[in-house]
C-alpha cells in the first residue's frame, strides 16, 4: 500500500514514457516460392577456380624416416612439443618443394630430387650422406665439416659451366654413390668410389665422407640419355643405343665379360652389341634392358633364377637374350631378386625369387609369369584401365596405370610400400594418394612419388 | 484376392427331414450332400483380410525405381536375399553451381559456385579415384586374410566382397551424361542409403572445386530386380503381380543358391 501510494505520487509527477510502438516481435513463417526464388538469385556467387587453373604438381614421400631420407625433419628431430619423433610414415606424406621436381630416385637410405630448371639450384638430396653421395652438405655449426644426416631437401652445388642454361634430366642412386645427367655437360658422378661405381680410377684408403669431389664425366659414344645405379655399380645409355658401365663386377653385372672392378665407363658387347637399346635397369646386382624390338636382355646376378631361362651358371658377365615369347616389352625394372618387365599389350610378367605379386603360393619362377590385369582394377566396367610403367624396389614392385593409380606389392620393408600397414603384401594393392600419381621411385625402405592434382 | 473365386465348399452328408421314398405325407429322413454352413462365405466371411508384405532394401522418399516387396512366405527370401550382399545400382543426376543443407536441390541454399572450369575430363578422375579408394575398402572390409592364396584367387576373380556389416561401399561409378551444370553418374553400391549418394554428388563437387547438389536418384537394379521386372502403377492388379511373381522366382532361386550355397 506504502509502495502503491509513492508510485502514485510518482505517477503524478512524471509519466512514464509511452512504449515505443513496434509490436510484438514474431519468429520468420515458412518463406513462399517465390520469396525463396528471389533469395536465391540474389545469393553471390562465389569463385575457387578459375578456367584457366592449372593442376599443381606434388611430391609426396613415405618409407622409414630415420635416415632422413624422406625429407622431413620434424619426424626425426620433433620442432615442436607435442610432435613426436615418427620412425615409419605408412601413408603418402606431401613434401613441400620449392620448384617443380621432374626426377626423383631412392638409394639405400637417401634420395635425390631434381628439377629440370635453369635456375642456379637444380638437384636437392636427402639422407645418408656418410659416403658423400649427396655431395657436400657444410655444417652450419663447423664450417669445416660436413653433414653425416641431411633430414631436409638440400641444394647440391654442381659445378657446372653453364650453370643458368644447363638442364638436369635425371637422376639416379645406388647403395652409396649418385649419378646426375644433364642435357649439355655430361654426367656428374659423386659418393663412393671404392669399386671404380663413379667413373674414375680407385684411390687407394680414400675417404669419402665430407668429401668436395664430383666427377664429372663425357666419353661416350654419343649424348647420355639414361644413367642407371645398381647397388654398386652404374650403367649407362647413349642415345646411339649403346650401354656402357662401370663398378663392381663379382656378379657379372657390369656385362664386359670379366669379373673385376672396371673404374672407367666401358661399353657392352655381347648379345646387345648392334642393338639400339631404348631403356636399361638395375638396383641389385642383376640388370636388364630392352631393345627398340621390344627384346629383352640379362646381365649379372642369377642366384635367384632370373636368367636361368638361359643359363644354370649363377652369375653371368656377358648380356644374354633372354627369349620370352609373352609379346614386344615396353619396359623392364629389375629388383633384388625379382624382375618385372610390361609388354604393348599393358601386361606385367614377374618372375625371379621372392614375393611376386600372385599370391603367397609363387615365390620362384624362371620364367615370366602373369599378373591377371584384374588386380589392376580391370573389370568388365572398365576395360581400358592399361599399366603405363613398372618400377622396382630392392624387394618391392610398384605399377602405374594410365589412370594414374599407384599399385604396389612386395616385402612391407619398414612401411615402403605406403599401404598403411605393415604386412608384407602378396598381390597387387592401391596406395590411395591424393592425386594422379605421373612416378614413382622406390628405394629400399622408402618410395617418392611425383603427383599431379585432380583439378 | 477377396473377388476371385474361392474353392467350392465342402460337402457332407446330412439326413434331412424330406419326403419319404413311399408316396405320401409321411416325413422320413432323407440323404442329401448339403455345403458346410460354416463354410459359407457370408458366415466365414472374406478369405484374406491381411497380408504380410516386407520390404526390401530402403528407398526413401525422394527417391524412385526398383522397390522389392516380398509376399507371406516369401518374406524369408527376403531375409536370404539382404544376406547375399548383391549390389544395387542407381542413376544419380546432379547440378553444378549449387550446395544446399540436405545435399538435394530442394534444400535450402548454402552456397553458388561458378562451374565453367569443370570439364569431362576432370570428373572422369574424380570419379576414378573414387572408384580407387572403394575398391581398397571393399577389400579390406570383407574379413579376409590377404596372406592367403585364396584371398589372391577371390581378389583375381574379383569375388571379393563384405559379407557382413560394413559402412557403403561404391564399387562401380561412371558419368553417363556430361552437360554443365547437370550431369548423371551411374553407381553401383553396397550396404548404402540414398542420402549417401546425395553425400557423394556434393562432395564430387567440392572435390572440383565447385559446388553439386542432387537432383534425381533413380534405383535401377537391385540384386536380380531390374526395371523389367518392375511393375508400374498402371499394374497393380493382382495378374500382374501373380505373374512378376513367377516370372522372377527362378532367378532368385539360382542366385540364393550360387551366392550362399
Amino acid at each position: 500500500r506504502g509502495a502503491g501510494a509513492m508510485w502514485g505520487a510518482l505517477r503524478g509527477a512524471r509519466r512514464p514514457p509511452p512504449p515505443l510502438c513496434r509490436g510484438l516481435a514474431k519468429p520468420a513463417g515458412p518463406q513462399s516460392v517465390r520469396q525463396l526464388r528471389e533469395a536465391e538469385e540474389a545469393a553471390p556467387v562465389f569463385r575457387y577456380a578459375g578456367k584457366a587453373a592449372k593442376r599443381k604438381d606434388r611430391v609426396f614421400v613415405w618409407g622409414f624416416s630415420y635416415s632422413g631420407a624422406l625429407g622431413v625433419p620434424s619426424f626425426v628431430k620433433p620442432d615442436v612439443g607435442w610432435k613426436k619423433p615418427r620412425r615409419i610414415q605408412g601413408t603418402p606424406y606431401r613434401l613441400e618443394t620449392e620448384e617443380k621436381i621432374s626426377s626423383a630416385a631412392c638409394g639405400y637410405g637417401f634420395t635425390l630430387l631434381s628439377s629440370n630448371t635453369t635456375d642456379i639450384t637444380k638437384v636437392w638430396g636427402m639422407g645418408l650422406n656418410k659416403d658423400s653421395q649427396l655431395g657436400f652438405q657444410r655444417s652450419i655449426r663447423d664450417r669445416t665439416k660436413g653433414y653425416e644426416y641431411v633430414l631436409e631437401p638440400s641444394p647440391i652445388p654442381l659445378p657446372l659451366e653453364k650453370p643458368q642454361q644447363t638442364r638436369v634430366l635425371q637422376v639416379s642412386c645406388g647403395r652409396a654413390h649418385s649419378l646426375i645427367l644433364t642435357d649439355s655437360e655430361g654426367v656428374f658422378t659423386m659418393g663412393n668410389n671404392s669399386y671404380g661405381q663413379c667413373g674414375r680410377k680407385v684411390v687407394e684408403d680414400e675417404t669419402y665422407s665430407e668429401s668436395h669431389l664430383i666427377h664429372q664425366l663425357k666419353e661416350f659414344d654419343s649424348g647420355v640419355v639414361q644413367v642407371v645405379c645398381g647397388q654398386d655399380h652404374s650403367l649407362f645409355r647413349t642415345k646411339k643405343g649403346a650401354v656402357y658401365a662401370c663398378g663392381w663386377g663379382a656378379d657379372g653385372q657390369t656385362g664386359l665379360g670379366h669379373y673385376n672392378i672396371t673404374s672407367v665407363p666401358t661399353k657392352l658387347r655381347g648379345d646387345i652389341a648392334g642393338v639400339n637399346i631404348i631403356q636399361v635397369s638395375s638396383y641389385g646386382d642383376c640388370c636388364l634392358a630392352v631393345s627398340d624390338e621390344g627384346d629383352v636382355f640379362g646381365w649379372g646376378n642369377s642366384e635367384y633364377l632370373q636368367l636361368a631361362s638361359v643359363t644354370e651358371t649363377t652369375q653371368v658377365n656377358v648380356p644374354r637374350h633372354l627369349p620370352f615369347k609373352i609379346g614386344k616389352i615396353k619396359e623392364a625394372a629389375c629388383g633384388g631378386t625379382g624382375n618385372i618387365v610390361l609388354t604393348e599389350e599393358g601386361n606385367v610378367f614377374v618372375w625371379g625369387y621372392g614375393i611376386l605379386g600372385k599370391g603367397p603360393n609363387l615365390t620362384e619362377t624362371a620364367v615370366p609369369e602373369m599378373i591377371p590385369p584384374s588386380l589392376f582394377g580391370w573389370s568388365d566396367f572398365n576395360p581400358d584401365i592399361r599399366v603405363a610403367h613398372v618400377r622396382c624396389g630392392l624387394s618391392q614392385f610398384a605399377a602405374l596405370t594410365n589412370r594414374g593409380e599407384l599399385f604396389v606389392w612386395g616385402k612391407n620393408l619398414r612401411g615402403c610400400l605406403g599401404t598403411g600397414r605393415m604386412e608384407d603384401q602378396y598381390f597387387p594393392w592401391r596406395v590411395t594418394v591424393p592425386g594422379e600419381v605421373v612416378d614413382v621411385a622406390c628405394g629400399v625402405d622408402h618410395m617418392v612419388s611425383m603427383v599431379k592434382s585432380f583439378t | 484376392l477377396n473377388a476371385a473365386a474361392g474353392r467350392a465348399p465342402r460337402q457332407h452328408v446330412r439326413f434331412l427331414p424330406g419326403p419319404a421314398g413311399d408316396g405320401g405325407g409321411a416325413t422320413g429322413l432323407v440323404a442329401a450332400r448339403v455345403p458346410v454352413l460354416a463354410e459359407h462365405p457370408l458366415v466365414r466371411g472374406p478369405r484374406f483380410r491381411r497380408l504380410k508384405i516386407g520390404a526390401g532394401h530402403r528407398l526413401d522418399v525422394k527417391a524412385s525405381g526398383v522397390f522389392v516387396l516380398g509376399i507371406g512366405h516369401g518374406n524369408k527370401l527376403l531375409t536370404d536375399l539382404y544376406n547375399c550382399h548383391l549390389t544395387k545400382v542407381y542413376t544419380v543426376g546432379g547440378l553444378f553451381g549449387k550446395a544446399t543443407d540436405d545435399f538435394s536441390d530442394t534444400g535450402k541454399l548454402v552456397e553458388k559456385t561458378t562451374f565453367d572450369h569443370i570439364t569431362r575430363e576432370k570428373l572422369e578422375r574424380i570419379l576414378a579415384v573414387i572408384q580407387g579408394s572403394n575398391h581398397k575398402a571393399l577389400l579390406m572390409y570383407s574379413n579376409i586374410d590377404m596372406k592367403t592364396q585364396e584371398a589372391y584367387e577371390l581378389a583375381v576373380k574379383g569375388l571379393i566382397r563384405p559379407m557382413g556389416k560394413s559402412p557403403p561401399i561404391i564399387t562401380a561409378i561412371r558419368c553417363l551424361q556430361f552437360a554443365l551444370p547437370e550431369f548423371q553418374l551411374e553407381i553401383h553400391c553396397l550396404h548404402e542409403t540414398q542420402q549417401y549418394l546425395r553425400k557423394i554428388v556434393h562432395e564430387i563437387g567440392l572435390e572440383l572445386k565447385s559446388s553439386a547438389a542432387c537432383t534425381q536418384v533413380r534405383r535401377i537394379r537391385d540384386g536380380v530386380f531390374t526395371l523389367e521386372d518392375a511393375l508400374l502403377r498402371t499394374h497393380w492388379n493382382l495378374q500382374s503381380i501373380q505373374n512378376a511373381i513367377s516370372d522372377c522366382q527362378l532367378k532368385v532361386k539360382t542366385e540364393l543358391e550360387k551366392t550362399l550355397g
